[in-house]
This record gives C-alpha cells, structure tokens and sequence, in this order.
C-alpha cells in the first residue's frame, strides 16, 4: 500500500523545551495509524505542526498525492485545510455551539459555497446556480448526518447535544471538506464503552468506503487496539516504537514507557 | 424566607447606604454657593439621607426580592410575554413596525418634533444594524464605531462641498471611504480578540476625532463644515423660493410651501437606508460569508481548522459594517447640513453598542426595541437636560437585570433541513 503522509525528521522546539525530537513515520492509505504514548509525549505537537497550527524548527512532513508530493510545511493555518486537504478534530471538542448542526456542516463546506455565491454576490441576487450548489452542501450534510444518526437534530444548536454526539459531529464535520487525511485528537476521550464502539465503527467506514487516511492520537486502548493498522508510540518526543497493534501490546519498550522500569 | 436572610440582605443594604453616603456626601451635601464676595459651602444634608434612604431600600428589596429566587412577578410576566409575542410573530410585528413607520409622518398627532425624534430613533437603528454584522454576527466588539459614521459623513460633506455632486452620487462614494477605513482599520487588529480588540478600536475612533479637529486645512477644524447641500427629491429642491427657471418640490407639485416637506422626505430617506441595511444583513447572515462570521466569533481556531480564512471573513465584517456606518454619516451630513468632529465623541460609540448589546446580540428586532427604548427615553426626559443620562443609564441596569442577555436573544438557524416545525 502507498504512503499517505510522510514525517521526516521532525523537531519542535519551544525555547529549550524539545517537545518532538527528530521523528520519523509514515501513514499509508486506508489505513488507520494511531499514535499513542504517555502524556506529553508529545502526540499533539505532532497533530499541531502536521496541521500548520505551529510551524516545526526542523524536518519535512509529505502529503503524496496521484503523482507528487506535497510539503505541508509550505501551507499554514487555515491552508492546511483548504489547499492540502489535511483535516482535524480537537483534544476538547471544537464545535461552533450556538450554531445548528447543519449549520456547523455548511461552515466546513465554506470555500466551495463561497465560490458558488460568487464572493455572495450571485447569493445575493438569488440565483439559481447558488441556490442548486446550497442545495448539494446541504445534502452532503445530510448523508453524513445520516451515517451518524443525527439527522433528526440537524437544526438544533451542535451546543445542546449530548457530548458523545458532539465527538461525532465533530468528526464528520472534518469529513465535509473532503480531507484526504483525517487527524483526529483523542476522539474517544470521555465517551461510554457503548459510544466508543460506534465511534470505531465510523472511523473504520471512514476509511474503507472514503478511502481516508486517518491519524488518530488516543488513550483508549480499545479504541487503540480494535482499529489501528499501524501504531506508532512516543515518549519524550521520541519515537519508542513503531508497528501493528499486535506487536505493540508485546513490545518490553512500550510496556515500561508506560508502567516504568523495575530499578 | 428565612430569617437570615432577612438579616443578611438587611446588612447588605446598610453596606450599600454606607457606599452611597461616600458618594452622595460630597457631591450632593456639599453645594458651593456664591454669595457676594466668596465662595461657600451650603450643606444639604437633608436630600443625602433621603437619597441614602432610597438606596438602602432599593437594595434591601433587590436582596429580598433575589433571596426569594424569583422576579417582581410583574416584571417578568410582562418581559416573557413580550418576547413571546415578538418571537412567535416575529414577521407580523416588523410588518406592522414597518407599516406605522410608513404611515408615521401623516398621523394627526405626528408634528415637527416627533418626526426628529423619529429621524433620531432611525439614524440610531441603522447604526445599530450597521454595528451588529460587526458585534453581534462576526462578534468583533468594535467601541471605535462612530470612526465610520465621521468618515462617511466627512467624506460626503467635503465631496459634496467640493464637486458640489448631488447626494445619491455622494452617497456611495462616501460609503465606499467608509468601508475602506473599515479595512484600514481592520489590518491591524486581526489578530486581537475581546478586550484587546476593543482597545484599539477605541483607541481608532479618538485618532479618527483627532485628525478631524487637527487636519485643519481639509477638515476646518473644529469649526466644522458648513453650508452642506441639502438632498432633493430628484433634482427638485426644497426651497421657499427657487431661483429662475427652476421647479422646487413645492411648486412642482403644486403645494403649499412648508418646511415639514423636507423632514418627511429625511424621514423616508433614512427609512429607506434602515430597511436596506436590514435587508442586506438578513441576506447576507444566509450567505457562506455570513456563517463564516458566526462561525468565527463562535470559535476561530475550528475557523481555520475547516479552512475557512478569518482573516478576508474578518476583513469583510469591519468593510461591510463600515459602509452602512459611511451612509448613516452621509445621511447625518446631510440632515444637519452642518458638522463638526463634536458630533462624533465616544458617547456616540458607547450609545451605538449600548444598543446592539441590550438589544440582544445579533438580532435585528433588538436594535429597534433597544434604539427606540434608549433614545425615547432620553428624549422624554429631555426637560431635566444633563439628568436624563440618569434615565438613560437607568434603562441599560433595568434591561440587564431583567433581560441580561438583552431585549431579544434568540437565534434563528440561518437554514433549516427540516422546515419550520411549529
């Protein structure tokens, strides 16, 4: 299978804080990798810079496309998502609450709606053309809504749902821009065992019949073990150990990373 | 109720008269008065305990009143059943709003001072409505507002002055200068949130007065601009007596010659703009760009994370709330036919978001209700001169006790799925 993202000798320094230390790993297509470790290991630094939230001293991060590959240390900020098509969710979840759920899903369609309404001129004088291209984004809203079970919500503010439904809308909201790589911060975090297997089901929908790569940091070992195809364990910025789920649960490094060392 | 909390609201309000008494003391008690060769000191002892008094009741009441855990029921019948009435009939009442406002200047009662004060309320509104894509959608608080409002009515004059071009030429150019401050303006403070960003707004809106006093040789100063052409009624000017050759309004029409035809042509003029400031932000909200807005001022960092690029989303809030700022100062330009950097101080600013804040953040019938409510009140109360600031802040504690999230705070989805159910 072919590489989705490659991270290449990757180091963030904040003053003399080294928080990711000369990491290396690859994301393949349609899979799962999951990138575990103790707190402040540094798994969401990782997410920041992949992202262009912080832009990294050193190292080189790849997106491949069809032919090329794409640096995403070139895009910051909100081009990450627009023009290198890397997608996110939060460690605590980042919706807009006083806005309804279809609104949320319409806001992460922006840029083709915006294109549609012509800069809002066309959507102001109404045309048809807008409103067909409206009519689409709200559609698309709803097979996701579907696929989530929250149709029925779908003009409620995304603030008054339970937390569970937040984690997902989240998600699939992400999903609406169409990424070709999925990041997703702890998305089981805080969730019941019963919401967490749905979330694994979606995850797993996401990348057999999307076709997305997904990066998932988590610390839920069920989640962890029952989706990832490749885990990738950090410590101190460090990479401690690479490989599949299996492999994982046996390696002595990752184990004492954990639990620590007997003296 | 228990008995402590009797004692406790008891003590509280002892605490509040010994605040008052420090306050009322040496402003009220101690009156100057010059009598004959000097100044003296002439206590009024007696209005500071009557004015004690009434505070430590007031706040005696408050403190019952909330240990009871409930509203003057009064109070909270009246509010709950008007916002009822306004929610669930939302579209009836701006109907019969805009109807009255239509039919307003032809009621018997309606004379010249009411329909000033009507110009007032609706010259508030539109700045209101201008203010709130700024405030209440992208949730930008903007203190330096009135900035705009300078720069279109300044800009209009000057031009005006200047080319002597006809007011609906005039207008959208001075609309234009004002968007373009807005932007002006916006550069610098993109990345500033909250109280950061209202610093420097303010601080934009003093520089904005400043320039226009000390830029003497564009802006005369604070001797102001004089002698602004009046609008016409398309090419007919309202004037007594029009020069040779000339139709004004009156003679065209064959009327008889009254200055109330001029108020009631300002009077639809800002009608007009009003309502079309309100069109295009009720359009606009239902447009990519206006969800953009209420996604950034509901999170930004998710903002970017979607792609959306804050920075125009930012940009296009300051210039499109600028431009209706820019009309409203045109329109003022016009009315007074004089201005002066005087007509623009902070107050006008403060007044401005006063009315977007209690009003309800983001809902365009707040804006009426707050504008009408804020300004009616000080106009009622204009025979007590420099005390009707009481009234005015009078009405801003009463709204904020009993509707603290303002007048009308509900927000309607800017696109439904499943229609509107009830």
């Amino acid at each position: 299978m072919s590489n989705l993202l490659s991270v290449e000798k990757l180091t963030m320094k904040f003053g003399g804080l080294v928080a990711i230390d000369d990491l290396s790993f690859d994301a393949k297509n349609n899979q799962i990798t999951s990138i575990i470790g103790p707190n402040g290991a540094g798994k969401t630094t990782v997410f920041n810079c992949l992202t262009g939230f912080y832009k990294p001293t050193t190292g080189q991060m790849y997106l491949h496309q069809a032919d090329n590959k794409v640096s995403l240390r070139k895009y910051t900020d909100f081009k990450i998502a627009h023009v290198a098509k890397v997608a996110r969710t939060f460690q605590n979840i980042r919706l807009f609450p006083a806005m309804s759920v279809l609104e949320n899903l319409l806001v992460a369609q922006h840029n083709e709606l915006m294109i549609a309404s012509g800069y809002s001129l066309y959507g102001l004088l109404n045309l048809k053309s807008y409103r067909d291209k409206e009519k689409l984004a709200v559609n698309k809203a709803k097979y996701w809504l579907d696929i989530i079970g929250l149709t029925h919500r779908a003009d409620d503010n995304a603030g008054d749902l339970p937390y569970g439904d937040q984690r997902k809308l989240e998600i699939v909201r992400a999903m609406c821009i169409e990424p070709k790589l999925l990041c997703l911060d702890e998305p089981a975090a805080g969730l019941n065992p019963k919401e967490s297997a749905e979330l694994n089901k979606l995850l797993k929908f996401i990348k057999t019949e999307k076709k997305t790569g997904i990066l998932l940091i988590e610390h839920d070992m069920s989640v962890v073990m029952g989706i990832s195809d490749h885990v990738v364990v950090l410590n101190y910025g460090k990479k401690i150990f690479e490989g599949t789920a299996e492999q994982t649960k046996k390696s002595k490094e990752v184990i004492e990373a954990y639990l620590g060392v007997d003296e | 109720m228990q008995k402590q909390d009797i004692i406790k609201s008891f003590k509280d309000s002892l605490f509040t008269g010994l605040i008052a008494l420090a306050l009322f003391g040496p402003i009220v008690g101690l009156r100057t008065a010059s009598k004959g060769e000097g100044l003296f000191i002439t206590p009024q002892w007696g209005v500071v305990f009557l004015l004690v008094g009434l505070c430590i009741l007031g706040r005696f009441l408050i403190n019952i009143n909330s240990a009871r855990r409930t509203e003057i029921k009064i109070f909270s019948t009246l509010s709950s059943k008007f916002s009822s009435i306004t929610e669930d009939k939302a579209k009836h009442f701006a109907i019969t709003g805009i109807l009255f406002a239509v039919v307003f200047p032809f009621l018997p009662f309606t004379d010249r001072y009411f329909m000033d004060v009507a110009i007032m309320i609706l010259t508030y509104i539109m700045l209101g409505w201008g203010l709130n894509i700024v405030v209440g959608l992208a949730g930008l608080l903007d203190l330096g507002y009135v900035a705009f409002y300078a720069v279109g009515a300044y800009s209009y004059a000057l031009i005006a002055t200047t080319f002597g071009w006809s007011f609906w030429i005039c207008l959208p150019l001075a609309g234009l200068f004002a968007a373009f401050f807005g932007i002006l303006l916006g550069f610098p403070v993109l990345r500033l949130r909250g109280d950061y960003l209202a610093i420097v707004t303010l601080g934009f809106g003093e520089i904005i007065r400043i320039i226009l006093i000390n830029w003497y040789e564009v802006t005369n100063g604070p001797d102001g601009i004089t002698g602004i052409p009046r609008p016409s009624f398309f090419g007919l000017p309202f004037k007594r007596s029009p020069d040779e050759g000339e139709m004004s309004f009156h003679t065209f029409f064959g009327l008889e010659y009254s200055t109330m035809h001029r108020i009631i042509f300002l009077y639809y003029l800002i009608l007009v703009l009003a309502l079309i400031t309100n069109y295009f932000t009720l359009k606009i909200r239902k447009l990519p760009v206006g969800r953009a807005w209420e996604a950034l001022r509901e999170d930004e960092i998710a903002c970017k994370s979607l792609g959306v690029n804050p920075t125009n989303t930012k940009l296009t809030a300051f210039a499109i709330g600028a431009m209706f700022g820019g009309f409203a100062g045109s329109f003022f330009a016009t009315r007074q036919a004089f201005i002066s950097p005087e007509s623009f101080t902070f107050i006008e600013s403060a007044i401005i978001v006063a009315i977007v804040v209690l009003g309800g953040m983001g809902s365009q019938t707040g804006v009426v209700l707050a504008s009408i409510f804020l300004i009616g009140i000080t106009e009622i109360f204009r025979d007590l001169e420099q005390y009707r600031m009481i009234a005015f802040g009078g009405a801003m504690v009463l709204i904020m006790i009993f509707k603290p999230k303002g007048i009308l705070a509900n927000r309607k989805p800017t696109i439904l799925m499943h229609g509107d159910k009830k």
